[in-house]
């Protein structure tokens, strides 16, 4: 009953939302899987490593949420993969995000927080807890296992009789990090390895990692090399007491991974020990901020939050209310490209800018229009001269497109609605798709999901999206694009219908992108819809308006009584 | 509107047109783009599955173009945001008429754009040695008298068999400059001795070439 009634809710605007959500259950299913398959995940066979693979780097490498994580098992389950933070007083969703550049389309740095500390010290307690106290949506979590160097045949036998020593600053690959980090800051898209414990080598896959507003970086040596330090805008340690750390360490690798005593202490005498006395305490001077008691500790994470806070401010991460009144009544720019003005475009326009068009014919006619833009946006594609034989024996001086890579790429939702009419002009196009929602509450853009074809900076892109007001959501697909290394240049925004203040923001931003569209409209109100525009292309285009909106059902729903003691209920039957 | 530089080679090209066939021919605006597709129809050496894919492309273009030559009214329409927009609405009374056989290829992209469209049909044959078109089916909505009439048949090569279906139209009582021919290819000779007898008659087509691709009905049906 609870799920029939759940399914007569009328749509809530928030039912984009729950794509998302269904796409994160599958990714995470899928990710499941290759870990029975590849047999090595952490429950199944603990390994015999000192620093055992953690739950965070190896779970979900290809969820959504990107990013690695060196959490103990007991918080992974709840922390490493699911993009759901739960403090004791609210929850966070930690998945869209908000733009990471400012009003010209140019990165705004990212602000690097380096947290050091001893083996078991807590760092990612901390690590966590900065995270959920931010309550900032787009936070990146780098952690340094992930850059365990390979290890040869020889020392993988001494790993395996607790001889070697994973503490030793020469166990890391820092040339590797320096370049990931380095990649992070300039928010680009990086490929972190994942690191496999029980063969000490990286894996095959690797996982894609993409810029943040924030990147924490933590590991116990996060301080030890200076071209690391230099990057680090805020550097943590924490400070645990010796005894605390040993004490957890044989509770973590004990109870939970299965190791012996002696092996255990072997390891932390010969190696952990002398390595945090030689190596990691003596970094202790380079911290900013030195957290006694790690995670406990919360006025330390109040202070730092503060201070990540304020920094953020100063870079400049608000958006759109600027845009909306950049530009008013310059000449359009020369990259935008309007499809002549024609009757039938205009009567198209009629049809599906009319509140009173019914959903049916609202498709229909949204459909040939699209059809029409995309085709008109192919023609701006580069073509070169070719010569063909026909039947007739005559040759054919004509044209063939010069660049046979093009894809499609849709900002969800509405953009999804033209993805069919690329398909129908170009055979066996690839599709990528970019999820970018409002926040409600700051009006602000965020990108919640990203699927990209693997080498799209290869191709022309076509990128998609049925209207365009402000433009804050282009910029942010078109920067999410150039973040993956995609030449300005081979980009097209196609849309159906752009505000002036739109094409005008895009244009300025990124004056190499082509930008198509059927008509532009003069204004943008409040809620920053186009005027006189079209409404929710994706609400009246998916049937998911607002309930007063709604069209009436054809057939009234009957109201069966129902008795039970002392109750009186009604239910709705949908059938 | 594309750049400058196109508009101004588009309209030199329509002068040229003006100039050699009258107001009465149109065509598709060139973009590289249509071009590309004339070039795969041509060539022989696409594959079928191609061929009905880009020819499908051209004919829905050469459909939308054609809808623009049909009557409208303007109008006002408020919008969901609660403002007005000057749009346009399209008036009744239209219909297609395709010319068997290759005529047909184009009735789908008609019914693409126009879900529900009274749609007649001719079939012409012409006589193996005279290369006269005789009548042998012609089947119209009864009152196609009233209605504005799209003739579609993609390859013009003489213009017999247009020139003989638009005869059997106006013995309907169609109204000459009520018809409108949308054509992918065309001949010269075939604009020119079309709009020679009936100059009140609306041409659409892609492209006018001496070398008409007369395979396409046979490559588009798979009877080649």
């Amino acid at each position: 009953m609870a799920a029939m009634l759940q399914q007569f809710d009328p749509p809530s605007s928030a039912s984009s939302e729950s794509d998302a959500e269904e796409n994160e259950i599958k990714e995470i299913i899928s990710a499941d899987d290759e870990e029975k398959r590849s047999g090595h995940f952490f429950d199944a066979t603990p390994p015999p490593s000192p620093r055992p693979p953690s739950a965070g780097s190896q779970k979900s490498p290809r969820s959504r949420r990107q990013r690695t994580t060196s959490m103990t098992m007991t918080q992974s389950k709840v922390t490493a993969s699911v993009s759901v933070l739960r403090s004791h007083t609210r929850t966070i969703y930690t998945a869209g995000r908000p733009p990471w550049y400012n009003t010209a389309g140019q990165q705004a740095e990212p602000f690097v927080i380096g947290i050091c500390g001893g083996s078991a010290s807590g760092k990612t307690t901390v690590a966590t807890k900065i995270i959920e106290a931010l309550n900032i949506p787009w936070v990146t979590l780098l952690s340094m296992d992930s850059f365990y160097k390979v290890l040869n045949e020889k020392q993988h036998l001494l790993a395996d009789q607790n001889e070697y020593n994973f503490d030793h600053p020469d166990a890391f690959d820092f040339d590797l990090l320096k370049e990931t980090l380095g990649r992070l800051k300039e928010g680009k898209k990086v490929e972190v390895p994942i690191y496999n414990f029980c063969t000490h080598s990286r894996e095959n896959r690797t996982k894609t990692m993409y810029g943040a507003n924030v990147i924490i970086f933590e590991g116990i040596l996060a301080f030890y090399k200076a071209e690391i330090l230099k990057v680090l805008d805020m550097k943590v340690f924490v400070d645990t007491d010796a005894d605390i750390r040993l004490a957890r360490r044989l509770n973590r690798d004990i109870c939970q991974r299965g190791r012996d005593l002696d092996g255990v202490l072997k390891q932390y005498l010969t190696f952990v020990k002398p390595a945090f006395q030689h190596y990691i305490a003596p970094t202790m001077v380079h911290a900013d901020i030195i957290v006694p008691r790690g995670g406990d500790n919360t006025v330390a994470i109040e202070l730092i939050v503060h201070h990540v806070h304020t920094q953020l401010s100063l870079r400049g991460f608000k958006v759109r209310e600027e845009l909306a009144h950049l530009f008013t009544g310059q000449p359009l720019p020369r990259s935008l490209h309007m499809l002549p003005e024609t009757p039938q475009i205009k009567g198209l326009h009629t049809f599906i800018r009319n509140k009173d068009t019914q959903r049916d014919e609202f498709i229909f006619y949204s459909k040939r229009l699209i059809r029409l833009v995309i085709e008109f946006a192919l023609s701006l594609l580069p073509f070169k001269d070719s010569m063909v034989d026909t039947p007739q024996g005559v040759p054919y001086q004509g044209k063939r497109c010069a660049s046979h890579k093009i894809c499609g790429v849709s900002i969800l939702r509405a953009g999804e609605t033209m993805e069919q009419a690329v398909c129908d002009v170009c055979k066996d196009i690839r599709i990528g798709k970019i999820l970018i929602q409002t926040n409600i509450t700051t009006g602000e853009p965020e990108l919640y999901y990203l699927r990209l074809p693997k080498d799209i900076k290869d191709y022309k892109v076509i990128l998609m999206d049925a209207t365009v007001a402000t433009g804050a959501a282009a910029m942010m697909a078109i920067r999410v694009l150039l973040d993956h290394d995609v030449p300005e240049k081979n980009i097209l925004v196609v849309s159906l219908l752009m505000a002036e203040s739109g094409v005008h923001t895009i244009a300025y931003a990124f004056p190499q992108v082509q930008i198509v569209t059927s008509a532009v409209d003069p204004e943008i109100n409040e809620k920053f819809y186009v005027l006189p525009g079209i409404g929710n292309f994706g609400d009246r285009y998916f049937g998911t308006e607002p309930a007063e909106e709604k069209l009436p059902v054809s057939e009234p729903p009957k109201k069966i009584p129902i008795n039970l003691p002392g109750m009186y209920i009604q239910l709705r039957v949908l059938w | 509107m594309g750049s400058v530089e196109e508009i101004s080679k588009f309209n030199e090209q329509k002068h040229e047109f003006l100039d050699e066939y009258g107001p009465n021919l149109k065509t598709l605006p060139v973009t590289d783009q249509v071009k590309e597709l004339q070039t795969i129809i041509r060539d022989r050496n696409t594959t079928r599955s191609d061929f009905k894919f880009y020819a499908d492309r051209l004919i829905r273009l050469v459909i939308e173009e054609s809808l623009n030559q049909l009557p409208f009214t303007k109008c006002v329409i408020t919008t969901p945001t609660g403002s007005y927009y000057n749009g346009l609405k399209y008036e009744r009374g239209n219909c297609g008429v395709s010319i068997v056989r290759s005529g047909e290829a184009m009735e789908q992209g008609l019914r693409d754009c126009c879900r529900s469209i009274r749609i007649g049909k001719i079939l012409v044959e012409s006589d193996a040695d005279t290369h006269e078109a005789r009548v042998v089916y012609a089947r119209f909505p009864e009152d196609i008298a009233a209605r504005k009439v799209l003739l579609m048949y993609p390859i013009m090569s003489t213009g017999n068999t247009v020139i003989k279906s638009v005869t059997v139209l106006m013995e309907h009582n169609v109204l000459e400059e009520n018809i409108i021919l949308s054509n992918l290819f065309c001949t010269p000779f075939a604009a020119k001795s079309i709009i020679s007898a009936f100059p009140q008659m609306t041409i659409l087509t892609s492209e006018v070439h001496p070398v008409a691709p007369n395979h396409f009905g046979q490559k588009y049906f798979g009877t080649d």
